[in-house]
């Protein structure tokens, strides 16, 4: 017996030749806006430089108005507050529809949200209602010279390719842009520009109930913020051996991360893990010990400013990757660095 | 007494199992053919999370792919691994599709399965990595959803899930009503191993269920690359980050290593 073939329900209702400007969703939920968001106006600036197109970016929550003037420094044009008592706690599908009635006014060419976990947690959902499409995880943006369309640039299969991807013909065109892959625009804080307090969006009821929440890492300098990264891999062959990681990242007052093998296989929480199904990190020294160096482990390496490796191997590819090389066991060559590290010290 | 039993989905993929994989240089998709693939190791850890909520409330576990033929042998896999059923969603029609298309085929053939209480995907895919699925399957059925998921019980009067996440530096916990979607976190719930005798009955027992678009019947506009609103345009190889790629071979000499590595660093300013 045959079923009657589903009716498709109608593409989205935001038709292209009504679509302008660039709208960043920024998250505020610990009383800042956060780095990450304005880390967006970044790509949105140089799109909106090419596209002649203003910024306006979007902030949630309740009793944020102190908040507002914040994003005109980075170079937004308009920022518009959604603030109501229902978005003092985080669920995915309250902040996600409330987003959806903004677009829904807004009409934005290009809807921006950084890839953090609540980002790519809530934007996929916020395309889908719009019935338009969305690329994860950016890492680089473009024009489209011919057709204007936004080129979202991402690291598909294990970050050895990147491929340039385009939306012909929905709007929003949408992305999540990966944290830490574009630095903050420079400060400025004469700039100014208007405040809309948005009131016709209707905050629906949460389905979900948010019940409480722990916090699980205090007083603990988060990698993508250090200066110094000391990092071990599958080469460190164990837990104990990360403790000689810990002293000479101690040395550098820097701070101790790894690669995927070395999460894997336990010898350090994911939260320190740098890679592209890590983070991204930028500080000024990374130094690879034992790690072979995957296309995915560089991924997340490309900011940093000078690259040290250690291998036992001489053929690794992190060589390739790294400024300075050393080949040598790291049992032996961490030793020698934290000496000639103690006995330069006193002159500096 | 189990008094909840709960009827599970998981959602798996089929991926290269490699990270060199190839990209068709004209149309900018992943060429399949010659790469060996794995149900996705993200979505392990999902089907064990399932197993566990089975283990203590009883109920079916039905896993779900939407691949090309050869994933048959993944969810077999899957079988032996404890799940009670496979079906694998098929099609032409359907393939070369975005995360759109994807999640709405997806909806489509979990809608077939209904009543369902708890629908669980994985966090991510090894080849695409875009945490897109889970989301966006809520969306066509309308259901709430939350990602990042580490434990859950189903409380049983109130036929309600709850639930703790993991977000970077903190651990929340959630109530959401059934039926609903939890996407796992990356690295929680280790999957057990498989016997390969637990495979081999699994493909005698149990055959999977092959569904292609004659039993779902969408309207082909809606899915594979016409219902994709995004296409790949180009795809070159991650260019790479100049460095200076200076070499000291410290094998016989850690303590030379260590000197000009200093030296070279107080030049960068470093130290």
């Amino acid at each position: 017996m045959s079923e009657p073939v589903q009716q498709a329900p109608s593409w989205g209702p935001i038709r292209r030749e009504e679509c302008r400007g660039i709208l960043v969703f920024a998250e505020c939920l610990g009383g800042t806006v956060s780095e990450e968001s304005l880390q967006l106006l970044t790509p949105a600036k140089m799109i909106a430089e090419k596209l002649q197109n203003e910024i306006t970016v979007a902030l949630f929550g309740h009793q944020i108005s102190q908040l507002a003037r914040e994003p005109f420094s980075y170079g937004a044009d308009r920022v518009v507050l959604v603030d109501d008592p229902k978005l003092v706690t985080y669920c995915p599908n309250v902040y996600g529809s409330a987003l959806v009635q903004l677009v829904r006014r807004e009409k934005p060419e290009l809807l921006l949200i950084a890839g953090t976990l609540r980002g790519r947690e809530m934007a996929p959902y916020v395309a889908n209602v719009l019935e338009t499409g969305i690329t994860a995880d950016c890492t680089g943006f473009d024009v489209d010279e011919t057709t204007k369309d936004v080129l979202q640039i991402r690291p598909p299969f294990g970050a050895t390719m990147l491929a340039y991807i385009r939306t012909p013909k929905h709007r929003p065109q949408m992305a999540t842009v990966r944290p830490n892959v574009f630095q903050l625009p420079l400060r400025d804080e004469s700039r100014k520009g208007k405040v809309v307090a948005e009131k016709g969006i209707d905050i629906p009821q949460p389905s979900i109930e948010f019940v409480s929440s722990e916090e699980v890492m205090k007083d603990q300098v988060a990698i993508e913020k250090a200066q110094v990264v000391v990092s071990g891999g599958k080469g460190i062959g164990s837990r104990d051996g990360f403790g000689m990681v810990e002293q000479l990242a101690s040395e550098f007052r820097g701070v101790v991360a790894g690669s995927r093998k070395a999460v894997d296989a336990g010898w350090l929480g994911h939260e320190r893990q740098v890679g592209q199904t890590g983070k991204t990190i930028k500080p000024t020294l990374y130094v690879a010990l034992g790690i072979s160096g995957s296309a995915q482990h560089i991924f997340g390496i490309r900011e940093a400013r000078v690259v040290v490796a250690v291998n036992v191997d001489p053929n690794a590819p992190i060589f390739e990757s790294a400024d300075y090389g050393i080949v040598g066991d790291y049992r032996a060559i961490v030793p020698a660095i934290i000496d000639e590290v103690k006995r330069s010290k006193p002159r500096a | 007494m189990r008094d909840t039993p709960a009827n599970i989905i998981v959602g798996v993929k089929w991926v290269p199992n490699t990270t060199v994989v190839n990209v068709d240089p004209v149309t900018g998709t992943l060429i399949r053919e010659g790469v060996p693939s794995i149900i996705n190791p993200h979505d392990l850890n999902a089907v064990e999370l399932a197993l566990r909520l089975r283990e203590k409330y009883g109920g079916t576990i039905t896993a779900m792919a939407m691949s090309p033929p050869a994933a048959k042998s993944g969810l077999e896999f899957l079988i032996g691994m404890g799940v009670d059923r496979g079906v694998l969603v098929t099609d032409r029609a359907f393939a070369a599709a975005d995360t759109f298309a994807t999640s709405y085929v997806l909806a489509k053939a979990i809608e077939k399965l209904f009543p369902v209480d708890v629908i669980i995907f994985g966090q991510e895919t090894i080849d695409s990595s875009t945490s897109h699925i889970g989301a966006q399957v809520a969306s066509w059925l309308d259901l709430p959803y939350i990602y990042y998921v580490t434990e859950a019980e189903i409380l049983e009067r109130a036929r309600r899930v709850r639930v703790k996440r993991s977000l970077e530096k903190q651990t929340d916990v959630y109530e959401l009503p059934m039926p609903c979607i939890l996407v796992s976190l990356m690295k929680s719930n280790t999957p057990r191993a498989v016997r390969m005798s637990n495979k081999l009955r699994a493909k005698l027992e149990k055959p999977i269920e092959v569904w292609t678009n004659e039993t779902l019947r969408l309207d082909s506009t809606r899915t594979g690359l016409r219902g994709s609103p995004t296409l790949v345009s180009r795809s070159i190889p991650t260019p790479s980050v100049p460095r200076k790629k200076r070499r000291f071979d410290g094998r016989e000499d850690p303590a030379g290593a260590a000197r000009w590595l200093l030296d070279n660093l107080t030049k960068e300013g470093i130290v």
